[in-house]
Order: structure tokens, then sequence, then C-alpha cells
């Protein structure tokens, strides 16, 4: 390989074969960087899921008389907690705000076992590292009387269903 | 030169000597029995020719380097071997991979001691590359010309740290899956890309068979081939450093009164330089220069040799007399309580009680900065190939106090927490 390193300020004032060859050398430079961050790119665009297999977040839990007043049910497949008082009815995620554990049900409310994080009946952080508290999820009652939840809805802690 | 055709070997002659002529076709030299000898067999070997012919002698001090380093690296290639056994009988689905963690406790000739071996050797990575990264800066091995072998040896920590991290997953039960939840948690703290990195880690949004899949891809691919490629670069470094760090004081100073004098006029101005040259490190010394060297046959490859024969030792012993911990298959609606990481992240899991962002992500990225910038932030030139320099005293004191919080938050972790992550006294 003759690469001339070497530039004489004669070839730089002369111009011309110079700056096409660093013109060139710079294409070169360019075109093969692009490249390669185009594939780094498409790499990632790769293992990026586009499908995902999971559980509906939309679900149906029950009718309302399976949740008698005075309830709280944690139903841990679903990942939330209905609420159950008088005619008001409502869905708290059981999902730690902190690092996903699921809470367990505590004498105040919840507890989660793996960093110790507290939280009182309405999900309001009392204790522990969890930054926000537990998201209200919305829900719905059904043209077939069914209770609805939906996860990708949240709603203001304290907002019920009344029923 | 004689004319005549050499005499024509007989067949049954050659057959006599095949035993020898194919050691020797391998082998090219015979046992050294003189230094030249000792320094062809040092560089015609291919598993030898990347140790120097001649060793510093500071190099070989036990208590020098503990050979920390060495051992690390024997207990890679254990874990590449046990690794590469147990796929032959692991599979990465939800479905299967705890029922196959119970054949090879049940079912698999020797699945108990090789996965005792994979486990415990793991554990013993993480501790002795821990130890390995803080012997090199305690004796403030990382300065120039030094600096970027220590960035590929912190590269080397967080690299090892992931493989266990992935390695996790694996068995499928349920300080696996926690961890695993937990871990892609914390990752999802970081600013600006930490939910995208969260969602490429575990495949989707929880963690399953995606996720298993990714990390059995990570963990017996991807990392390893990362690792085997920065292993080669730390190695090939430290040649072309040096050799190891050492005192000033280890090396003879050369008086002028035995330095040849050249005039300036005998140099030629065009003159070539041979490979020789180019590299760096003690020069060639002839004649009457006292020298601090010895011949890597035998004294380096016995060092190697017991330290290899002692660390397979302990992990055989090891893992003979204590099995590896499987708990419970996965249940994904109740951790357990407490969930507790394995003991090396068990620091990490007590800041991140704390606070999530701070702990997890915050804390360690500054550990790992302060790390990977030490030998460009600390250029003082002192205290090189000494434990505990008086030079290095500020630099030193902040690595022990980092490292010594960090043991304290482990200590807390494992012995001080109990149900729902209250403190509670081990007595």
């Amino acid at each position: 390989m003759a690469v001339n390193l070497k530039r004489t300020s004669a070839e730089d004032s002369e111009g011309g074969r110079t700056s096409r060859r660093r013109m060139l050398g710079w294409l070169t430079g360019a075109g093969l960087a692009g490249s390669a961050g185009l594939s780094a790119v498409s790499n990632f665009v790769f293992i990026k899921p586009r499908a995902t297999y999971g559980q509906p977040q939309r679900f149906s839990v029950g009718k309302p008389e399976d949740f008698p007043s005075g309830t709280r049910a944690i139903l841990a497949p679903r990942g939330i907690c209905i609420v159950r008082e008088g005619s008001k009815l409502a869905a708290i995620s059981i999902t730690c705000t902190h690092l996903g554990c699921t809470v367990g049900a505590a004498d105040t409310g919840f507890a989660c076992p793996c960093h110790g994080s507290r939280f009182d009946q309405d999900g309001n952080v009392t204790g522990g590292p969890a930054p926000r508290p537990l998201p209200w999820f919305q829900v719905t009652l059904a043209p077939n009387g069914e209770i609805e939840v939906d996860k990708d809805i949240e709603i203001a802690p304290g907002s019920y269903l009344t029923i | 030169m004689s004319l005549s055709t050499p005499p024509k070997a007989s067949f049954l002659a050659s057959l006599m000597d095949f035993p020898r002529n194919v050691w020797k076709s391998i082998f090219r030299n015979p046992l050294p029995s003189n230094d030249l000898e000792r320094s062809a067999t040092s560089f015609t070997n291919f598993f030898l020719h990347i140790h120097p012919v001649k060793v510093h002698k500071n190099s070989l001090r036990p208590l020098y380097t503990f050979g920390l380093g060495l051992i690390s690296f024997f207990l890679f290639v254990i874990l590449i071997v046990t690794g590469i056994l147990l796929m032959f009988y692991y599979v990465p689905a939800t479905s299967q991979a705890y029922d196959r963690m119970l054949d090879l406790r049940g079912s698999v000739a020797f699945g108990t001691l090789l996965r005792n071996m994979h486990r415990w050797g793991a554990h013993g990575m993480v501790a002795i590359v821990f130890l390995h990264l803080c012997r090199v800066f305690l004796t403030g091995s990382y300065k120039k010309p030094r600096e970027f072998n220590w960035v590929v040896g912190v590269i080397l920590f967080l690299l090892t740290l992931f493989m266990s991290f992935t390695g996790y997953l694996l068995p499928w039960d349920q300080l696996a899956f926690w961890a695993i939840t937990v871990g892609t948690a914390i990752a999802g703290y970081a600013p600006v890309v930490g939910k995208d990195i969260q969602f490429l880690l575990m495949g989707g949004t929880s963690v399953g068979q995606e996720a298993l899949l990714r990390f059995y891809v990570l963990h017996v691919a991807v990392l390893p081939a990362v690792l085997t490629l920065m292993i080669a670069i730390h190695f090939w470094r430290i040649r072309k450093d040096g050799g190891l760090s050492r005192p000033e004081d280890a090396d003879p100073v050369i008086s002028l009164e035995a330095m040849p004098t050249v005039k300036a006029s005998v140099l030629e101005p065009k003159k070539t330089y041979g490979l020789q040259g180019l590299v760096r490190g003690p020069l060639t010394k002839v004649g009457e220069i006292p020298d601090n060297t010895v011949f890597s046959w035998p004294n380096l490859f016995l060092a190697e040799l017991f330290t290899f024969v002692v660390t397979l030792s302990a992990i055989l012993v090891v893992s003979l007399l204590f099995n590896a911990p499987l708990e419970e298959p996965v249940n994904a609606l109740h951790p357990p309580n407490p969930a507790k990481a394995p003991w090396y992240f068990l620091g990490l899991q007590e800041m991140v009680s704390y606070s999530a962002f701070w702990g997890g992500i915050g804390v360690p990225t500054i550990f790992v900065l302060l790390l990977l910038g030490a030998p460009y932030l600390d250029r003082g030139p002192g205290g090189v190939g000494k434990w505990f320099s008086r030079d290095r005293l500020l630099a030193n004191t902040i690595f022990i106090t980092f490292v010594v919080a960090n043991i304290i938050f482990v200590i807390i972790g494992t012995f001080f927490r109990g149900a729902n992550w209250a403190f509670v006294t081990p007595w």
C-alpha cells in the first residue's frame, strides 16, 4: 500500500490532487462508519420484539355480587386487588412501584417482601423506597353485568365505580 | 557436505522411531537443560509463547500479586468447561428448565458435581476478580503506561457481574425469577434509555419465556465471546506495557559510567528500526548490568501450574462438600419473603431499598466512572508497585471507603434483613 502520509506545503497550496484524495478518503471513512452505524441500529431493531406474549390488559373479573361490601380480594394472576366498600368498587395494582415485586396484604394495607416498601389500604406509600403510590385501574361495568378492569388506563386514586 | 545419497531409512526403523518422531514434531525442543533451550521452549510452544522468555523477579513475588489475576482466568476456564457440559442437558424453556435442574441433580452422572462447580466457580470468580481489582488499585498499577489495561480490567469486572446476573435466571427457580424481575426493573430506572433497555432485556413487559431465552443467549454466547476477546486484549497489553507493575527501584539503576557513550555524529540520520526498537519494557541487557529477571521456564510456569492446581482443587473440594442451592420452582404470584439476591448483589439490594435510582443506578455509576477515570485523574507518578504506598494515600482512602461501605451494605443485607426487608438482629 503506497499511502503518502507526508504532505508537503507545495502539494497543499497546489490543491488539486491532494484535496481530491482527502475528499475521497473522507467519503470512504464516512461511508464505512455510516454502514457500521446502520448495521448496529438494525441489530437493535431485530432484537426488539414487535409482538409480545402476555396476558390481556383488559379483562373481566366477575359479577359485583362476587365481591360483597368490605371485600379486599387479591387476584394474584391478574396483579390487582379488588376493593369493595358499600356500593363503591375499585381495582388497585399489587405490583410494587419500586422494582416490580408482587406486594402482599398486610394489616395496614400492602407490604412488599423484596425491599420493604409499605402501602396503606388505598395504596399510598407509608414507608420504604417505593417512589409512587400503587396505581388504580379503570373499572367499568360491562353490558353483561360483569366487572371489567383495564390495566392500560390508570385513574386517580380514590375514584371508585359506584354500582 | 557429502554428495552421496543418505542411507534409505528402513521401514522398520521408521516404525521404531514413530512415537519419538511424532513427539518431536509436536514439541520441537527437548526438555530444556540450558538457557538457550529455556528460551526456545517458551517461544516455540503455542500455549507458552504469550509469556515472556524471562520474567521479572518482582512479578513472581506471591505476596505482591497473590496470583489473583491468574486465579480469575483459571476460574473462567473451569466455568467455560463446566458450562459447556451443562449445556448438553439444559433447555432454556420455562416449561423444562426447572425439571432439567432436577434431572442434573437426580439422574445425570456427575450432574450435581458439575452444577456445583459451575455455581461455586462463578461465586469464586466474582470474588477473585474483585480482589484482583483491589490489588491492582492498591498497588497503583493502573498508572502510566497501564491506564488503558486498567480500563479493560474494569470492563472485565462488569462483564463478570453481568455473566453471573444472566446465569442465575437459568435454573428458573424463585431466586432466579425475582432477582431478574428486580434487576431488570433497576435497569428501567436509568435515565432516557432505561425503559428501552428493560424491554430489550426481557423481550416483553415481564419476565417470561422471552426473557429466559434472551438471558440464555447472553450467558452462553454473547458475553463469553466478549469476555474472551477482552481477556485476550488484557493479556496482550500486559506484555506490551512491560510486564506487571513493579516499584521503580526494582530495576537496577544503570550508572552513567556503565552506559556506552555514543557521539552524536556516529548516529546515522537514516537509521532503520527493528521490531526490538518498538517493544516497550525493560531493554535487553547485555554484559555487566545486573539483571533482575529469571527464565519463565521453569520459574513462571511452575508458579502458574501450582496456582491452577490449587484453584481447581479448591473448587472441587467446595463442590463436593456443598450443594448449589435450588429453590422452589418459579411462582410469579408470590415472591419469597424476604427475596434476597446472591451475596455479591446484596450490597446493591440494600442500597436499592433506600432509593431505586440512587442505589441501583446513581451510586454504582459514580463508582464505575471513578474506577474508569482513576488512571486519568490520578496522574502522580509515585507509589507504583507498592501496597498502600504513602504517595497514594488519598486515592487509596477513597477506594477503601467505597469498598468498606459496600461490604457493610452486604453484611446488613445478608444478616440484618428479615421478612418484608425489615431490620432484624441475627441473634
